[in-house]
């Protein structure tokens, strides 16, 4: 028998007498040895695993930093210089390439003397972003209505021009770079969403006709692969269309691509709203909401809030997809690579690699922003949601 | 978003006047029949509430009595019979369904807050929406009814952050802030923690000594016998007995009720 059974009548049920303060939790023992041996050797398994990915890692990681850093050309003028000789016995990426053309990439065959516009198109951008962006930011509705109405009307002046005001009118197949893909995403998230919730709340409307609208749209879409929706808008579309009416290359590549996105959208946000439960409607309608506040100030902010991973999901998976335009003979980012790549005065063995690089790192960084983004996003909105 | 000056007893400056029913019959239903699919979930209901009555409805599970009050404010829809609130009919008309839903307010069981608005948010939102009142007059309406229902203190935070009678307290502000002429009460007690049934129930009781018309379906028994004017047994869509509390607890006329009485009286 233990001390414990000797003080405590084994019979009597225990009852505490003085009431028991709150302890602070046990002390854990941490520390670095404790960390790795907890989360890295526990078990023969993890240890195998920990060293297959320590040799992973011993393998892929040097070669890539002296490909990127290391062996890199930083500076030169043409493909000599990027060249393995004598003196240079390894070559790594050649950033010189990239540097010298960086401008075709950000700009296409935009005008030279017209490319302050595209400058000041992404300045405006990344303001009215990061505005919205910013959770904490004074007159946060103004930054709706600058990112949904002013934006749009200020960058295709802009961009496409109004001879009217001193800006000449620059036609779209001299877009291209950066600024193509970029003004495709940006077209595709700010349509997809809006139109994806409208899909969406028609496929659940009690209305047949809607319902049957929307379901054959969205299934429409969601089974057609996109470059076969991009070819029908650019090649097919003519065909139906008097050629006066017919509207600019990049502009039904654009449409093609908010439907296509919109498509998906509408799903997304389908499932948030079956997961608002029915309580939450009654509700809102025993206040004598009308359905469309039901919808915007009840419904659809619950429901876009738990679709936020979904959504970003979705957005990442756009923005790479825009890559498909070149197959219509839009000039977007990477095609812009594609081309000087080939381009004799650059050609070297290490030019396409590099060329690559400075894509995959392009898309990388901007997907990896939206990414982080929404889990800061997803975490500031909990609050509402600790229970 | 406090005021300081606010105590934890009604002495708000506020004066509210609470509304007044056009008709003297607040409800009345002619005639009901209602079908989920094949079943008959509302058989042949006549009930007529007056102005100021408290009617208190109680039956076992299934037997229609929460259909019953959704009824009168169409969260349900009936399909025979006839339903007139304040003098208004339902019907199709979409207008008059709003109209209605804007004086007649509805508590929930399982009290359906809003949890991405605040407490006050919750309060002030239809008043803002649906009475088109500006901001600064509905926080003063929704900062009164959260005085009278004793919780000021929690009008910032979020409905998640509260305890359940807490919430039933909040949700019972909600409906009071549209200055409702009738309540509806939907089992308000039923998914309540027993130690906070209380203070829900005294907030209740508040309401019906200031002569709120109230439908409260529940089986606070006790409730029944201190507030209700008349009580109402319902078992398989059918009204079957309505009685004034005396009557009902000490002399049940039918053998149905006198089983249900049995089963949840000891």
């Amino acid at each position: 028998m233990s001390d414990m059974a000797g003080t405590n009548d084994a019979r009597k049920p225990f009852v505490r007498e003085a009431p028991l303060a709150a302890l602070p939790p046990p002390v854990r023992t941490d520390g670095v040895l404790a960390w790795l041996q907890r989360n890295l050797f526990s078990s023969p398994l993890n240890i195998g695993l920990t060293l297959v990915c320590v040799a992973l890692l011993v393998w892929a990681v040097p070669p890539f930093v002296r490909f990127m850093l290391i062996d890199a050309v930083w500076d030169g003028a043409s493909r000599a210089d990027c060249l393995v000789t004598d003196a240079r016995p390894a070559v790594g990426a050649c950033w010189a390439f990239v540097i010298e053309r960086i401008n075709f990439f950000t700009y296409g065959f935009y005008p030279t003397p017209d490319r302050w516009r595209v400058d000041l198109f992404f300045l405006l951008l990344a303001v009215g972003i990061g505005w919205l962006a910013w959770l904490d930011a004074p007159a946060r509705r103004w930054a709706l209505v600058n990112f949904f109405v002013v934006l749009p009307i200020v960058s295709f002046i802009l961009l496409v021009g109004w001879p009217a005001i001193g800006l000449p009118v620059v036609p779209t197949e001299q877009w291209g770079g950066i600024l193509v893909t970029i003004v495709v995403s940006v077209v595709g998230i700010v349509f997809s969403l809006p139109l994806g919730v409208l899909l969406a709340l028609g496929r659940r409307s009690t209305m047949p006709a809607v319902r049957l609208v929307c379901v054959v749209f969205i299934e429409f879409i969601r089974g057609v692969p996109l470059i076969t929706i991009l070819f029908m808008a650019s090649l097919m579309l003519p065909l139906f269309v008097p050629d006066t009416w017919s509207p600019d290359k990049l502009l039904r590549a654009l449409i093609g691509i908010a439907l296509f996105a919109s498509a998906y959208m509408a799903e997304v946000v389908r499932a948030g709203l079956q997961a608002i439960p029915r309580g939450q409607y009654e509700a809102a309608q025993a206040l004598g909401l009308s359905y469309t506040r039901t919808m915007g100030l009840i419904v659809l902010p619950q429901a876009l809030r738990i679709t936020i991973p979904n959504i970003v999901n979705s957005y990442i998976a756009l923005f790479k997809d825009t890559t498909l335009v070149f197959v219509v003979g839009i000039f977007d980012f990477l095609n812009t690579i594609e081309a000087a790549r080939l381009d004799p005065k650059w050609s070297t063995p290490v030019t396409g690699s590099t060329g690559y690089a400075f894509a995959a790192l392009f898309y990388f960084t901007l997907c990896m922003a939206m990414s982080r983004y929404a889990l800061y996003m997803e975490r500031r909105l909990d609050v509402s949601a600790n229970r | 978003m406090i005021k300081s000056g606010m105590t934890e007893t009604d002495t708000s400056p506020l004066e509210l006047k609470p509304a007044t029913l056009r008709s003297k019959i607040a409800v009345d239903m002619v005639g009901v029949h209602k079908w989920f699919g094949d079943f008959h979930v509302l058989r042949d209901i006549n009930l007529r509430v007056l102005g100021g009555e408290r009617i208190v409805i109680c039956g076992p599970s299934g037997s229609g009595k929460s259909t019953l009050i959704r009824c009168i404010n169409r969260l349900e829809e009936h399909q025979k019979g006839q339903i007139i609130v304040d003098g208004v009919e339902l019907t199709d008309d979409v207008k008059k369904i709003d109209e209605i839903r804007r004086d007649v307010g509805m508590v929930f069981q399982q009290f359906n807050l809003f949890p991405h608005l605040t407490v006050l948010e919750n309060l002030t939102l239809a008043p803002i929406w649906v009475r088109k009142m500006p901001q600064r007059a509905a926080e003063e309406i929704a900062m009164h009814y959260l005085n009278r229902v004793r919780i000021p203190e929690q009008a910032s935070k979020y409905p998640g952050q509260l305890s359940g009678g807490q919430q039933q307290r909040v949700a019972i502000a909600r409906a009071l802030c549209m200055n409702p002429k009738i309540m509806l009460f939907d089992e308000p007690t039923s998914s309540l923690d027993p130690e906070m049934v209380k203070e829900v129930l005294e907030t209740m009781m508040s309401l019906a000594a200031d002569g709120m018309t109230m439908l409260v379906v529940t089986h606070e028994m006790g409730f029944a016998r201190e507030v209700a004017d008349r009580v109402l047994f319902m078992d398989e869509g059918q009204i079957l007995e309505v009685a004034d509390p005396e009557t009902f607890f000490s002399n049940p006329k039918h053998e149905r009720t006198k089983l249900f009485l049995s089963q949840i009286l000891r």
